[in-house]
Parts: C-alpha cells; sequence; structure tokens
C-alpha cells in the first residue's frame, strides 16, 4: 500500500483491516481515506461543536444535514424557513484562485438547494494576505478569488449581499475564502438529506455534469498543509467550475420540488461534496438508517477507462444526489435530461440510476461485475474521533488601568485610519457582484452592513444578513475575538432594523495536531457559545476548516467567522446607514472603551495593548433591544454598527453615502468627546476604539419619543448633529469630506480597478 | 523578433465544448475544437526564454490550469483562426478540426467566424497565412 | 382569449421570474417558456428576453443564444410585427440575432453591447435612463411620458454598445436610440454614461418599433423597496419606477 497516496494514519489502517478481517481493496482505502478526513469526518472538532448552543424556538432544522433552517414568518397561511449554510474553500483558492472561489460559491449553493430552498442570496468573507506588490501571489490570489465569486455567483443569478474583508501577513501562504448561502423554503415542503423511512428498495439517482478525474483527492488534500512544492503534484484536485450547468441544475430541481409538492412524496435529496459519489450516497443512505449498493459502471463519465476508486471519490463539481421510489424515478429523469436537457447543457451531462437502497447496513460498490467495496456503512460513516492533547488555557485577566493614547492629534489620525487596508471602501470588490438579481433586494452592499432581502414576493417579510471575524483580534485573545465575532454580526443586523435569528460559523484554523492550534480551536469554541448563549441566536449550521497552514509551519491567525440570520415581519421597518437629512440628532448607542487591542488605531500607530474590549452583554442586549423598539416606532433616519475604525470611521462612512453626483451632501458635527464621556476615558479611545455599538440618526421631532423608550437603557449618548455640508466637524476641528472619501476609497481601487 | 504563445487551459473547457455544439448545429462539421488565449510579443526572446517568462508570469499562467505553446510565428496556425477584440496583441485563437488529426480548411474558419466566432462591428479576424 | 406573452428562458437566463412578477403586476398574461419547449412560441403575442447569462456568454454575449431554435420564432415574431422586449442579457441577445437595429440581414449584427469601459468586469451600480425617442416612434414606449426618466439597476460585464462609424451613425438617423443614460435629474451628459456606451446609449428599438432592447434592468427597480432613494413613510410593496416600462410594453400587447 506504501504507492498509495493517502493521508490515513497507520493506527486508522488498523482500525479498518480489524474490522474487515482482511486487507482494505484499493477502492476501499480511499473510500476511507475521504470518509475519515477531517473534511468529512470532524474527527478533531465534532465533539467540541457540541458545546454549542444550536436550539431556539425559531430553529427548524439544526446542524445535522447539508444546511439549518430558521423559521422567518407566516405569510397567507404558509410557513417560511430561511435555509443557510457556510464553508470554506480556502485551499483550492489559493493554488487556483478563480476556480477555487467559483467552485466554493457552487458547493455552498449546492447546500442549500438540496433542502428543497431556492437559494437566495450568498456572502462571502475573505482574508487575504498582504498584497502592496502588484506582482506577488498574494495579489493574484486576492484578485482572482473575487473575479470567480463573481463569475459564479452572478452567473447563477443569485444576490451578493454581505461580506467582508481583512488583510494580514499571516494569510499570505493561506488565503481564506469562506462562503455564505442562504435559502427561502416553505417549511412544509423542506427535503432532508437522507433516505426516508420506507426507502428500502429506492433509488439512488446521480445528476448533473459527467464525473471526471478532476478533483481526485479533494477531501484529504483539504486536511493537509500547503506547500509550493504540492501545487504541481495537486494538479488533479483542481475543481473545474461550470455556473452554466449548475444554473440549469438549479431550475431543474425547482421544478423537481414543485413535482413532489404536488405529489406529496417524501424523498432524499443532497449535495455531493467531499468524498464524491461514495460519501454522498454513503451518508444520504446510512442517515435514514439504510445501506445502499452503487453500480460504478451506470455512473456518467466524461472519459471511459477510469479507474473505480476515481470515479467512487473523485469530487467533480456540479453534481447532486436522489433517493426516490422507483415509480418517480422516469419522471425525474425526463425532467432533468429532456425538459432541461442536461445532456445539451455539459458533456454526458444527466440524471441517472446509479444503484439502490438497501435494508442490509453494508455499503457495497460494484464496478465491472466485481465487488470493488463492501464495507459496514455505520463503520464507514459513523463518527470517528481523535482526542487531541490541549491545555486549558485562561482568559488574559482584565486590568483596570491603562495608559491613554496620548501625543498624537485626530487630524494625524483620521486620514490613516481610514485608508487602512481593513477599514478602506470595499465598493471596488462588491460593485463586482451582482447584488440586485432576482429583484428581492431591500439593502445591497455597500447601503448598511447588513444586506436585506425581500424573499417572499408580494410579502412583506424580511431577512437580513451579516458576517463578522476580525483576525487583529483574534492575534490577541481568540476566546474574546470568537465573542466578538458574534457580537458584530448581531450587531449588523440589529442595526438595520432586524431582530438577530441565528448563526451559522467557519472556524478556519492551523494544524489541530498542534497543541497551540487546538488550544486556538478549542477557545475559540467557548467565546462563541458564550456569545451565541448571551444573544439566544443559536448555530444551525456550520463547518470546520483546519490545516490551513504552509509546509513551512506558518498557521493563519485563528479565524472563527460567523454570520448572522436576522428577521422583519414588515420591511417598513428597516433602516439604512446613509444619513437622511441636515438637522437631525446623532445618538452613540454603545459604551465606550479604554481598551483598544486589536483596533485599527493601534495598528496604526504601531501600537500595542493585549487586552479587546469585553462585552458586557446585559449592557449590550438592552442596547439592541433599544435598537430593535426605536426601529418598529420608526424613529432612525438611518443608523450604523461601529466596527473597524470604531465612531469616527462609522459617522464618515454615513455620510460617505450621501455623496452622490446631483445630491446635497449630508456631513456631521460631533461635540468634543470629553462633553459625553465625562473624561471617563480619553478621547482618542472615543474616536477610534472598536467596543462596537451604533451610531443613529433621529429627527429632531422624534428626539423626545427616542429619549423616552431610551431613558433606561445604559450607554446612550446623544454626540452631535447632521449638518448640510459636505465636512466632518469633531469639536473644533473640520475635516473635508471629499477628502477623506478619496483617501477611503483609493486603496482598493488600486488592486480592483 | 514578433513571436506568439497560445496558452490553452488544461481543465475541461466548457467555452469551447458550447462552441463546438453550436457549430455542428450550424451544419459546420468539426471533429474537434480547442480554444487557446494568444499573446503576441513584438519584441520576443528564443523560444525557451519566452516560454520561461510566460511561464513565470502569474498573470498570464497557473502551472495547474494552463499549458503554454510557443508558436513556429507571430500568425494563427493551420485551421486556427484569431479573433481579435480592443487589443491587437490578445486575440483568442479558436483551432478547428475537421477530422481529428485534420485542421479546418480556409473555407471552413471562414464561415465558423462569420456565423458565429467573430461579431463584426466590434472585432476582426486574423486567418492562417 | 387575452393576449399572451412568453418570458423565455434560455439556458443561462437567470432574470425570468422576477421579469414575469413584474409583468402579471402590470396585468400581463405571461409565463414563462423553457427552451426544450420552443415549439410551442409561435402560440404567444409577445416576447420577452430576460436578463442573464444565457450560454453562460460563452464566446461573446448572445452570441450562441441568438442561434438557439427559440430565436427562430422570435425573429419570424418580430417580423410579423409582434412586440419584443429585451432586457441586458436579452438585449445582447437580440442585437447579436440582427432584430435590433434591424438595418441588415438577421443573424448578422451590425452593433454589439460588449465590455465595458474603463472598468473591464461586471459592474453592478444604480443608474437611470432616460426615453430619447418620441414615446409613439415605438409601440413599447407609448405609454410613457416625453422624455421619460426610469430608475433601474445596471448589472453586466458587457454593456456598453459599440459599432462602426457608418453604423452608428446609422442608429442616430434611423432614431433608434430609445434611451440613453441619465443622472437622477434628467440632464445628460458623460459622467451619466456607466461604461462609455457610445452614444451614451442604453436601449436601441427597431426601425418599426416593436423590438426594444434595453441593457439596464427596470425590473429590478419595480417595487418600492428596490430603490435605493425610497422615502420611509412609502408603502414598501407598491410599484416603483422601473414599473412604467413595463405597464407601457403590457398596454401595447393587450392594445
Amino acid at each position: 500500500m506504501a504507492e498509495v497516496a493517502v493521508a490515513l494514519r497507520s493506527d486508522e489502517l488498523a482500525r479498518i483491516r480489524e474490522q474487515l478481517g482482511r486487507e482494505p481493496s484499493l477502492v476501499e482505502l480511499h473510500a476511507f481515506d475521504a470518509q475519515w478526513s477531517e473534511h468529512c469526518s470532524y474527527k478533531s472538532s465534532r465533539h467540541l461543536l457540541k458545546n454549542l448552543p444550536t436550539t431556539g424556538t425559531a430553529v427548524v432544522l439544526g446542524p445535522a444535514e447539508d444546511s439549518g433552517i430558521v423559521h422567518l414568518g407566516e405569510w397567507n397561511g404558509e410557513r417560511y424557513g430561511i435555509v443557510i449554510a457556510h464553508e470554506s474553500h480556502n485551499h483550492p483558492s489559493q493554488v487556483v484562485p478563480f476556480e477555487g472561489a467559483a467552485t466554493g460559491i457552487g458547493g455552498i449553493v449546492r447546500d442549500v438547494l438540496c433542502m428543497g430552498a431556492h437559494v437566495i442570496a450568498v456572502a462571502d468573507p475573505l482574508r487575504f494576505g498582504i498584497i502592496d506588490d502588484p506582482n506577488s501571489h498574494q495579489r493574484y490570489v486576492a484578485q482572482g478569488v473575487v473575479d470567480g465569486i463573481s463569475a459564479y455567483g452572478n452567473a447563477i443569478g443569485v444576490p451578493n449581499i454581505a461580506g467582508d474583508l481583512y488583510f494580514d501577513p499571516r494569510f499570505d501562504d493561506n488565503c481564506l475564502v469562506n462562503v455564505v448561502a442562504m435559502g427561502i423554503v416553505k417549511e412544509s415542503e423542506i427535503i432532508h438529506s437522507y433516505a426516508p423511512p420506507g426507502a428500502d428498495g429506492w433509488d439512488i439517482v446521480l445528476v448533473g455534469k459527467a464525473t471526471d478525474p478532476s478533483g481526485f483527492g479533494g477531501a484529504s488534500f483539504s486536511s493537509l498543509t500547503l506547500d509550493a512544492a504540492d501545487e504541481d503534484s495537486n494538479k488533479g484536485a483542481v475543481q473545474v467550475p461550470d455556473p452554466f450547468l449548475k444554473s440549469v441544475l438549479m431550475r431543474a430541481s425547482y421544478r423537481v420540488f414543485a413535482l413532489l409538492h404536488a405529489q406529496g412524496v417524501t424523498v432524499g435529496f443532497k449535495d455531493l461534496g467531499a468524498g464524491g459519489i461514495m460519501g454522498c450516497s454513503a451518508e444520504i443512505t446510512s442517515a435514514g438508517g439504510y445501506g445502499a449498493q452503487i453500480d460504478l459502471d451506470a455512473v456518467n463519465v466524461a472519459i471511459e477507462g477510469m479507474r473505480p476508486e476515481v470515479i467512487a471519490v473523485g469530487e467533480t463539481q456540479e453534481r447532486l444526489l436522489w433517493v426516490v421510489p422507483p415509480a418517480l424515478t422516469p419522471e425525474l429523469l425526463r425532467i432533468y435530461n429532456e425538459e432541461f436537457t442536461l445532456p445539451e447543457i455539459a458533456y454526458n451531462a444527466r440524471a441517472t440510476k446509479i444503484g439502490t437502497v438497501t435494508a442490509q447496513k453494508r455499503y457495497v460498490l460494484q464496478h465491472r461485475g466485481q465487488t470493488v467495496m463492501d464495507v459496514d456503512i455505520e463503520f464507514l460513516t459513523g463518527s470517528i474521533r481523535d482526542d487531541l492533547p490541549f491545555t486549558e488555557t485562561a482568559p488574559p485577566s482584565a486590568t483596570a488601568e491603562r495608559p491613554l493614547v496620548t501625543g498624537v492629534q485626530i487630524d494625524e489620525l483620521i486620514e490613516r485610519v481610514l485608508g487602512h487596508a481593513d477599514v478602506c471602501s470595499r465598493e471596488p470588490l462588491y460593485r463586482r457582484y451582482d447584488g440586485v438579481v432576482r429583484g428581492c433586494t431591500v439593502i445591497p452592499r455597500g447601503a448598511a452592513g447588513a444586506g436585506v432581502l425581500a424573499p417572499v414576493p408580494g410579502s412583506p417579510l424580511g431577512v437580513a444578513l451579516a458576517v463578522a471575524g476580525n483576525p487583529r483580534m483574534s492575534h490577541i485573545d481568540v476566546r474574546l475575538a470568537a465573542e466578538h465575532a458574534v457580537y458584530e454580526s448581531v450587531r449588523k443586523v440589529v442595526a438595520t432594523g432586524a431582530r438577530a435569528l441565528a448563526l451559522t460559523d467557519c472556524l478556519n484554523f492551523g494544524n489541530p495536531r498542534k497543541i497551540e492550534h487546538y488550544n486556538e480551536l478549542i477557545a475559540a469554541i467557548q467565546g462563541l457559545a458564550r456569545a451565541a448563549n448571551a444573544f439566544q441566536t443559536p448555530f444551525v449550521s456550520g463547518n470546520v476548516s483546519l490545516y490551513n497552514e504552509s509546509a513551512s509551519g506558518r498557521a493563519i491567525p485563528a479565524s472563527p467567522i460567523v454570520a448572522c440570520v436576522g428577521s422583519f415581519s414588515d420591511i417598513a421597518t428597516v433602516v439604512t446607514m446613509p444619513f437622511k437629512h441636515a438637522g437631525s440628532v446623532l445618538y452613540l448607542i454603545g459604551a465606550p472603551q479604554a481598551a483598544l487591542g486589536g483596533s485599527v488605531l493601534l495598528d496604526v500607530l504601531g501600537r500595542s495593548d493585549e487586552h479587546l474590549p469585553h462585552i458586557d452583554y446585559d449592557l449590550v442586549r438592552a442596547q439592541h433591544g433599544l435598537l430593535y423598539e426605536a426601529s418598529q416606532a420608526r424613529l432612525f433616519r438611518s443608523a450604523h454598527a461601529l466596527s473597524n475604525g470604531g465612531l469616527l470611521t462609522g459617522i464618515a462612512e454615513m455620510a460617505f453615502a450621501t455623496m452622490r453626483k446631483g445630491r446635497a451632501a449630508i456631513g456631521a458635527q460631533i461635540d468634543d468627546a470629553w462633553q459625553w464621556t465625562h473624561g471617563s476615558i480619553g478621547d482618542l479611545e472615543a474616536y477610534f476604539g472598536e467596543a462596537g455599538g451604533f451610531v443613529v440618526e433621529v429627527a429632531a421631532d422624534d428626539v423626545e419619543a427616542f429619549e423616552g423608550i431610551a431613558d433606561d437603557v445604559p450607554g446612550v449618548f446623544e454626540i452631535g448633529v447632521t449638518i448640510d455640508r459636505p465636512v466632518l466637524v469633531v469639536d473644533d476641528q473640520a475635516f473635508d469630506l471629499h477628502r477623506l472619501r478619496n483617501i477611503w476609497s483609493a486603496p482598493l481601487r488600486e488592486v480592483y480597478p | 523578433m514578433r513571436r506568439a504563445v497560445a496558452i490553452n487551459l488544461k481543465i475541461p473547457d466548457n467555452a469551447a465544448y458550447t462552441a463546438l455544439v453550436t457549430l455542428r448545429r450550424l451544419g459546420i462539421e468539426l471533429a474537434r475544437l480547442e480554444r487557446a488565449q494568444i499573446v503576441r510579443f513584438d519584441d520576443a526572446p528564443d523560444p525557451t526564454t519566452l516560454m520561461a517568462a510566460v511561464e513565470a508570469d502569474e498573470a498570464l499562467f497557473n502551472p495547474n490550469k494552463h499549458r503554454v505553446t510557443v508558436l513556429d510565428s507571430d500568425a494563427p496556425r493551420p485551421g486556427e483562426v484569431w479573433i481579435v477584440q480592443d487589443n491587437d496583441n490578445r486575440p483568442v485563437g479558436w483551432r478547428l478540426y475537421s477530422s481529428p488529426d485534420l485542421p479546418a480548411d480556409r473555407a471552413v474558419l471562414a464561415q465558423a467566424a462569420e456565423r458565429l466566432l467573430c461579431n463584426p462591428a466590434i472585432e476582426r479576424t486574423i486567418f492562417p497565412k | 382569449m387575452s393576449r399572451r406573452i412568453a418570458v423565455l428562458v434560455f439556458p443561462g437566463t437567470n432574470s425570468e421570474e422576477e421579469t414575469l412578477r413584474l409583468l402579471r403586476d402590470c396585468g400581463g398574461t405571461a409565463e414563462l417558456v423553457h427552451w426544450s419547449r420552443a415549439a410551442t412560441l409561435p402560440s404567444f403575442d409577445a416576447y420577452v428576453l430576460p436578463g442573464g447569462f444565457a450560454y453562460e456568454d460563452r464566446i461573446r454575449a448572445g452570441a450562441i443564444a441568438a442561434h438557439d431554435a427559440m430565436m427562430d420564432h422570435v425573429i419570424l415574431g418580430a417580423q410579423a410585427g409582434k412586440l419584443v422586449l429585451g432586457i441586458c442579457n436579452g438585449a445582447q441577445i437580440l442585437l447579436e440575432a440582427g432584430l435590433v437595429p434591424g438595418t441588415a440581414p438577421v443573424r448578422r449584427p451590425t452593433a454589439a453591447f460588449t465590455r465595458n469601459r474603463p472598468e473591464p468586469h461586471f459592474v453592478c451600480t444604480h443608474v437611470y435612463v432616460k426615453l430619447a425617442i418620441e414615446p409613439a416612434r415605438s409601440v413599447l414606449t407609448a405609454a410613457l411620458d416625453h422624455a421619460a426618466l426610469v430608475p433601474a439597476w445596471t448589472a453586466n460585464g458587457e454593456g456598453r454598445l459599440a459599432a462602426s462609424d457608418d453604423h452608428l451613425r446609422e442608429l442616430q438617423d434611423g432614431d433608434h436610440i430609445a434611451f440613453v443614460y441619465a443622472n437622477e435629474d434628467g440632464s445628460v451628459d458623460d459622467t451619466a454614461n456607466p461604461n462609455q456606451s457610445a452614444l451614451g446609449v442604453a436601449g436601441l428599438c427597431n426601425r418599426e418599433g416593436n423590438v426594444l432592447a434595453l441593457m439596464p434592468h427596470p425590473e429590478r427597480d419595480a417595487w418600492t423597496f428596490n430603490h435605493p432613494d425610497r422615502r420611509r413613510s412609502a408603502a414598501m410593496l407598491a410599484p416603483s419606477g422601473g414599473a412604467v416600462l413595463f405597464r407601457s410594453f403590457v398596454e401595447a400587447v393587450v392594445r
């Protein structure tokens, strides 16, 4: 076996030999290699993830299948659910950025589709290395990834409504391309990723692209470290995106959903990801308590003579798998192959029956009349577990006293903060993404920290989506950084007037076999759990991406990335970010803190602080309640969640969004921070600290009503007014907003011309 | 001297497949079709040096998905038509085969260009000498 | 029997649902027709080609779809005077099929919507388009006001009109320029033009006025909640400015 390139460890091989009572066949070896990879089995993280809250009144389906589902609301007697999934496509994107990122979108869309949902949005949290050098691989990656996301998402007609972007030298060798997809489904029409009761003898139908050798070895590829020398030997793992085929597959599947609904048939549907045909067919049948018998000769292939292990575990894109009663199969095949003409869309693409569900819990593969795999299906798919060594790490102790930032002035800082790579305008990216296809967009990117859709045509229901995860924070304290990721994603959703419902996460870390990285993973999950419990926003789906390090051992910053879904019962209460009128009163809702750890301000100054802002959950919950109540009462003209760059950055962004041709720009006059902090912290900490919070714009006529409901909420400060000039005035200093906007707009325009 | 390289995908080329299917539907009999990004250099070094330079340029070449061929001359190969839009130095090369090893003749190339591959309002064709 | 509108779905079309929804909201009797049902097209009275990426814009935007069997029927229908509206990718297909401006044999294009400038890639942004012909010049725009200003989203990588000088002159002389890009106040200048489209063109019609090709998407600014500058007090589900063109189209179909 020495010549076979598999990542199975010797103890795992021994377990397989012992269970089978013989040497595994080549196909079996590759099957276990894929199925027991970290990517498929979560062997070193599954038991940790049990600590995350996953239940709640809004949860329709927690993290058990390809996507989670939360209850959005009712309309015309139907209950609607939001389907949400989150994944990474980090390693492929580092090697072939365009294809890697595009297939990331393609894969996450299938996860949502296979729940019986219509796909309504994607989002893209991205982390890149330093791209200052135009000829660097890092810039090539940063450009190719965005082009790949744009090309794929735009073509399939799914709007990109949220995302974020950070740069850090520790992403130089391993970019992060996380992708989130959202769908809408009637809760009575959800399709599950398992063979339903009574499925013994049902057909297993493979749909989509012809299986080819591309993506062979993908599952173990994603769990091995990356090295420049690998780039050539990994070429078999390049997955080729085909959004054209996907677009047709989605629409054909929507037609099948309508058929199933009309006939009242319960079936199983699942996307093919890591582990290919083998992984998908084994999981969908074993999850229903069955086995499967698959005929590899029935698989539609792109080239003849492919080895059985390649057909079985290759990760060719754009494929899905149905488990249906035999009586339904002819109509299923007709829809895909004749009505939607799959064989004419891509070479040998089709729907085809490849096997049968069996009551006997064996997983059997046939090839050329031979049985090439025959194993206990629960042994194959059951959770294997790696107990890795870790040490309990204590959170850094809080310190009450800290020196204030002194010796610099606002005017020296504001331009450098606004031009910082983690703060400057993201428009050069998101203008390449179609944010409005499907005609349901209420808030596209750039008009708030969260995107908002009206996903049920004709109904006032709304859904908000935002992402967060700050690597500058996780440098310092990964547990608290994970809490901040939850807090920031929730905050962005709340700022639009939505009620935060649920979360989904992607945990991107280094090698868990190195104790310091495993410690980080454990700490991050503790932080996520704490914050999610505090906000009562359970995790309904998620993904773990480990081994994000190069062969030289350089790992990424621990990166727990979180997406939050929120809901509106009526989109009339949606609040956007741009200032609306001069003469409004501005409030800060939030409590500035002296702690500056992880802030852009300290990065700009080249200073450090080992303390992140803490999160006072009682206070924050009260503030979020105020946001919701005031939004419902339509008391906000605009609102913005504060994050990178702090208060002045947030106010500048609210003003920048008003600066459009033919429009009168709206600026702001902000009082000296000392007047509202009463000197409890320094002015620079108040202006640039990143403890969170919101800026809201209230019409003068509504001040009384707002202050009435804000009365018993701590941390609400009147900080200034909006003005009818393109100027940001801070105490007695005036900053030209045109100049600031140019500084803020320029950096990414050079990278994304 | 002037030289040109052809950069082909070594992963499946979906666009080439669709072009082949469409040309056949238009009644143009073809056995196969290849698509390449052509890059023309005004002052190129010898082929080996040129190949190395192209392979070192990440904006043009990724070893995981591309294959580079230095052409014998700065002109389309037999069976190949170049379609130029804005940039004379960056045409798309369509190489058509009437049977697996027989490059399409000039009449077939001209027909394929006129009916599908070239929009004369915005593009022009370069045929083999 | 009411007059029926077919919303054509080519492989890769992606804006069919919102297009259908708006046609129905405007009172039209409309349904989706997928490519495998091309043979049913002659029974329809009007055709709408929605946005998307038919055949993923392979070769050129609209190039392959222009040869699709569905277009055989659209070409025959257009020649017989049926109304045809193409939006974004649908507009690109109409130009590749030669139905617009329609001054040369079909499938021998004299112009194209092609790669944007100065940003040579997909750009999604809000725009306004202004009616640049007299409303009655095209039956599709007959119910619009003179110089009507229509809000829309532009979302394409190949939306810049390009043609030879002779063909551009032909577009002007033949009064084919139905819509130009405009500012929010209705003024027209280079800064309103998002992609350096020749003559500031956003939409073209044919000589007879029964075929209209429009690059931006009015159907994505069709309901108040779609509109970036909506007032807080407005009814979010009420029609927005983009609906006027569809209303004019539906009125023309029904008339």
